[in-house]
């Protein structure tokens, strides 16, 4: 009997309706669960060189050993397939979702469930209790996300947890989410157009089953210890106050016990309150974080976003959440179009702008989700409207709409310039990070190092006193977050590895790993001189649930292995060291936080660096045999020895062979 | 009439935020597994206004579940709690349907009741009130 796992994973063929089971305990082992388990499949199932709207694509739905236990923030699942979203062309990647889904699959008995297919009109699969079925979803194709889950429960159970796409999804926005609950979603990836072109609209499971525990004192004992409503993010410490201690936040996550700043409530013009969480509830924030997009420096003018009010912005973060729409669009979108009205263009092809009107934006929202008039034109995101729109607009507005989404088309997000200010060293580890990734890295690294800049930020000789000592213990070395270049592919790795991890168990990057442990308020964290946290919390969870004792050697060397394969699956687009050099042009501007950026040659240190700290290649940045067999990843060099092959033949670099090679409207 | 010893778990539900802590906490402490479903109290949502409902046994001063039962599945323990005896219960239901609170809950793969005994015989009293992160649930006296 395995604990943690529930044994069995679903496979859906939308295509020929024929759902089969397969065997979890094939992957635990070596991948875990999650996003670990998801490249595993991925990288074996999903065909080279096909596009994400292909059928043979495929959707992967995965949960870990910790989800559906009382682990804290264990509730999550993780979603993986090939982004329509990707920058220029798809590739495979994921995305994480808190909530109460993952945890009601693994009551109905499942780990995960693997789609692929196309189903010839909209259907939804309905899991309960170790039985699946596809039925006819055409009556709610066309329904908002949050309308979709009320008429699922009204007619499964209240009980029912639902992963639906809205309507944008359904129009193959290429940032459409997959959404649960009120505020939950697979956001940044574009996967809500992945389910829209298999015609899935909603995935609905009710479980009445259990997930067993190994060592259910052991469990008690460490969710005891690891307290209540401790501050989460740690870094929230910064904005604690006795009076806010009694403040009652919303979690966006089963089993999650702690006092998370990045939620908070809001309310609706009708007054229904409603959970806003993160980049939603900072639009909330009385505009003080919205001044947050603000930039300027080397020609590049970000106008600060603006805020429209507490009720107008829940009525827009509720909207966005039913359209089935990336929260984050607005980050980049609202900005791009201020500035073209500063600039002096107030409509496009036709279509007036209306970014600082919260009914304008509301309507543009619309139209997005529905691909109508203006929506249409940025439906593809703002980094193809730019293409699409080169030949009609200033040069400073195209320029500006491919720095916002320089990130391979995801909006720009910890990286020192637009979206929060990290100083040195904070972005270096952030550009190894991007350089390497499949999707923003930010999101699944802040607690294990992205976040900690704002204590940099709020008392840089203080930080600097603190991390030095923590950098020892954890790194072996103290200048781990000093102020340089040199010495950070230690901490962007180890980072990568914790996100590897934490997106695999699973638990929330927001509460681990507790690089720096939680504390009561400022004044505990001024007066400290040791921070270090509890890092191996997570470690003893997954020890607790599943009776299995891995070491951190045996955890890090797994998440190596699924990071690997992540980068094989990388290789296959033919994304390499060309594309990511090209990132230089983000980096060459200066950081907002102390004005320091980095050039062509310094960025290309940066990528020797990390390509050579993970035994990749230099030349396209892609894993060595060495590493792969270390890995026992053998059977997967005979691939990556073609990929190199094909692009070296074809004389140019893996990102102009791609742009070629993918079939168009991928 | 039965008079119970007067402790019992006060519900606050409009501070709940469905973390399920304490139904989880509730049923691996008691079963070793996780799973809500065989909690001793139930947490539900009603998504059209986003609100929860914490249902737990209120200890009543006089419980109509005990004076229900036909069998000899229920009896008052020292501490004034009704604790339900798996052996005896014939699956009635009687008790679920006469209490006031919804408070006894039936699983129906283990075909068994259960409800709330304030987790009897734990030192700190019950793992749902010492858990629960925003005080939703506290015990009284």
């Amino acid at each position: 009997m395995a604990f943690g796992w529930v044994g069995k994973i679903l496979d859906v063929d939308l295509t020929t309706k024929e759902i089969t089971v397969r065997d979890t305990m094939a992957y635990a082992s070596d991948y875990l669960g999650g996003r670990a388990m998801a490249s595993r499949i991925a990288w074996d199932e999903i065909p080279t060189g096909i596009g994400a709207y292909d059928p043979e694509n495929r959707v992967i739905v995965a949960t870990g050993p910790l989800t559906g236990t009382l682990a804290p923030t264990s509730g999550r699942t993780v979603m993986a397939s090939l982004s329509p979203r990707t920058y220029p062309m798809p590739w495979y990647t994921h995305s994480t979702l808190g909530g109460w889904f993952g945890a009601e699959l693994k009551y109905a008995g499942f780990d995960a469930i693997v789609l692929h297919g196309r189903a010839d009109s909209p259907v939804s699969l309905n899991i309960r209790d170790g039985t699946a079925q596809l039925v006819d979803a055409q009556d709610i194709w066309g329904l908002d996300a949050r309308k979709t889950q009320l008429t699922l429960k009204e007619r499964l159970g209240q009980g029912t947890q639902v992963l639906t796409i809205g309507p944008a999804g359904e129009n193959l926005v290429r940032f459409a989410t997959v959404q649960h609950s009120e505020e939950n979603a697979a956001g940044h990836s574009g996967f809500g157009a992945v389910w829209g072109s298999k015609n899935l609209k909603a995935i609905a499971v009710q479980g009445t089953g259990s997930v067993s525990v190994a060592d259910s004192d052991a469990l008690l004992r460490e969710v005891i210890g690891a307290g209540k409503f401790q501050v989460a993010p740690c870094v929230g410490v910064l904005r604690r106050s006795s009076e806010s201690k009694t403040e009652r936040r919303p979690v966006c996550s089963q089993a999650c016990t702690f006092d998370c700043y990045i939620n908070d409530y809001g309310h609706t013009k009708d007054g229904r309150r409603v959970p806003r969480v993160c980049v939603g509830g900072v639009w909330s924030d009385q505009g003080q974080q919205m001044s947050l997009t603000k930039y300027s420096g080397s020609g590049v003018e970000v106008p600060a976003g603006r805020n429209f009010g507490p009720q107008e912005e829940a009525e827009l973060h509720q909207l966005c959440n039913s359209l089935g729409l990336d929260l984050w669009f607005r980050l980049v979108m609202q900005p791009w179009f201020i500035r073209c009205q500063q600039l002096g263009i107030h409509e496009i092809r036709g279509h007036s702008i209306e970014p600082e009107d919260a009914e304008g934006f509301e309507r543009f929202m619309v139209q997005l989700a529905h691909r109508e008039g203006l929506g249409a034109i940025f439906a593809d995101d703002l980094v193809r409207a730019m293409d699409e729109l080169e030949s009609e607009l200033p040069e400073e507005l195209i320029r500006l709409g491919r720095e916002l989404e320089f990130d391979f088309g995801f909006p720009a997000h910890r990286e020192g310039r637009f979206w929060d200010g990290e100083p040195l060293p904070f972005w270096v580890i952030s550009a190894m990070m991007h350089i390497s990734t499949s999707r923003d890295p930010t999101i699944g690294t802040h607690e294990s190092s992205l976040l900690h800049a704002d204590f940099f930020l709020e008392n840089p000789e203080l930080a600097r006193h603190q991390f030095r000592r923590l950098s020892e213990q954890v790194w072996g070395y103290p200048d781990a977050f000093e102020p340089t270049f040199e010495n950070k592919a230690p901490v962007a790795i180890w980072s990568q590895n914790q996100h590897m991890l934490i997106d695999s168990l699973p638990l929330c990057d927001f509460a681990f790993p507790q690089l720096v442990r939680p504390m009561e308020n400022r004044a505990e964290w001024e007066a400290a001189e040791d921070i270090s946290g509890d890092i191996d919390l997570g470690r003893r969870l997954f020890l607790a649930v599943t009776g299995v004792d891995m070491s951190w050697d045996d955890l890090t060397h797994m998440a190596e292995r699924a990071f690997t394969l992540e980068r094989a699956m990388l290789a296959r687009a033919g994304r390499g060291r060309k594309m990511e050099e090209a990132l230089t042009s983000h980096f060459k501007l200066p950081c907002r936080a102390d004005g320091t950026f980095i050039d062509e040659a310094g960025f290309s240190r940066l990528l020797d660096e990390y390509y050579s700290a993970r035994g990749w290649d230099l030349e396209f940045g892609w894993p060595q045999a060495e590493l792969l067999i270390s890995l026992g990843l053998d059977e997967v060099i005979p691939e990556i020895r073609e990929c190199r092959s094909r692009f070296a033949d074809e004389g140019v670099g893996p990102s102009e062979s791609s742009r070629l090679a993918w079939p168009a409207g991928c | 009439m039965v008079m119970t010893g007067g402790q019992r778990i006060h519900v606050e539900s409009h501070l709940c935020r469905d973390c399920q802590a304490c139904t989880l906490a509730c049923s691996l402490y008691h079963e070793g597994q996780c799973n809500p479903g065989l909690a001793r109290l139930a947490v539900t949502k009603d998504m059209a206004k986003y609100e929860f409902h914490i249902l737990i046994c209120q200890h009543c001063n006089s419980p109509e579940c005990l004076l229900s039962c036909p069998t000899d599945a229920m009896t008052m323990d020292g501490r004034g709690v009704v604790i339900i005896h798996d052996e005896e219960c014939i699956q009635c239901g009687a008790c679920a349907a006469r209490c006031p609170y919804d408070a006894i809950f039936y699983n129906v793969a283990a075909d068994r009741y259960l409800k709330c005994d304030l987790c009897t015989g734990r030192e700190g009293g019950p793992l749902c009130v010492e858990l629960c992160p925003v005080g939703a649930l506290m015990l009284e006296t």
